[in-house]
């Protein structure tokens, strides 16, 4: 398989989308904070999160379940993600490094549908976020 | 292609089956693991479907580029306003906060809140200018238990529909609240 899917036909049960890794740098998730609205300190300032029990300061989970979309959308420029549902099972921090990872579970050439596993990991490989997407891609 | 909105517009159901197996069923889904206490089952029957909030948003595509391009989405689709197909990339719907979280009455959980998860289901697409209307009800509340105790999902849906009425998203929010031992 291309590494640029175009058509459904290009996609293959098991396959393991292109990695990722998204900027979680300080500087960007402050830019997010300022555009989009999360700039709460534990989002924005290290030591504001760490009083608040924190290891470090924290990607928001809305921008985590963006990097999933993101990921998607550079494996499969054409796709159209009907469904997509994330699970924060532990912080996502700001500053180190992560790799967000897929793999095909399904695919339905007759619909045009694909399933995905989504998975966002540390440098440790423990997982920090993970889900499922639902896309949609041309038939022909 | 537009979905249907009658694609996600199915009904809670209690599978009384499911419920002797203490398992929670929703939109027809299993939960693994979860379970349907008095006490939930109670919330459910009086608080599932319930609107408790309606609000407006005016769409900035200045807004969801930034976002776009801060999460990494290199497609000009999502971070160029002057592409011909510009539009929102599917999740930022998750960015978009109603009013209220809970429904009038809801009684105050005693334990420790946290964002457990988001999901969204998208119908089509929302473009720089539009004016969404979202309606919140919760969709969901079920239970996991574990060592540590109960611990309470809700899930709270905003349906967004834009100014035609056409409905091109929903945006849920998934809250756990973890029971505090004593309890």
């Amino acid at each position: 398989m291309s590494d640029l899917v175009k058509t459904i036909a290009d996609v293959e049960f098991g396959a393991e989308l292109p990695a990722f890794q998204p900027d979680t740098g300080l500087d960007n998730v402050k830019r997010f904070g300022k555009h989009v609205g999360w700039d709460s300190p534990r989002f924005t300032d290290h030591e504001a999160a760490r009083k608040e029990g924190f290891p470090a300061a924290l990607v928001p989970g809305v921008m985590s379940q963006g990097y999933l979309g993101a990921m998607i959308h550079r494996w499969a420029p054409a796709a159209e993600i009907v469904e997509i549902d994330t699970v924060f099972r532990a912080p996502v921090l700001v500053d180190q490094p992560h790799s967000v990872v897929g793999v095909v579970t399904d695919v339905d050439e007759d619909t045009g549908t694909a399933e995905i596993d989504i998975t966002i990991t540390n440098a440790a490989q423990e997982t920090r976020v993970f889900g499922t997407a639902k896309v949609r891609l041309p038939t022909g | 292609m537009l979905r249907s909105s009658e694609d996600f517009a199915r009904p809670l159901v209690l599978n009384k089956r499911a419920f002797k197996a203490n398992i929670a069923v929703c939109d027809g889904n299993l939960q693994p693991g979860s379970s349907l206490d008095d006490d939930i089952l109670a919330l459910r029957e009086e608080y599932l479907g319930r609107e408790f909030d309606e609000i407006t948003f005016a769409i900035d595509g200045g807004r969801f580029s930034e976002y776009a391009r801060a999460c990494g989405e290199q497609d000009p689709r999502f971070t160029d306003a002057a592409h011909p197909d510009f539009q929102a990339p599917p999740t930022y719907v998750s960015t978009l906060i109603g009013g209220r979280s809970r429904p009038d009455g809801f009684p105050q959980l005693s334990g420790v809140g946290m964002d457990a998860g988001k999901g969204v289901q998208w119908m089509a697409p929302i473009r720089d200018g539009a004016t969404l209307t979202g309606k919140s009800h919760l969709h969901d509340i079920y239970v996991k238990t574990g060592r540590s105790g109960r611990m309470i999902f809700l899930v709270a849906r905003m349906e967004l529909y834009d100014e035609h009425g056409t409905h091109v998203a929903n945006a849920d929010t998934r809250t756990v609240i973890r029971e505090r031992p004593s309890e």
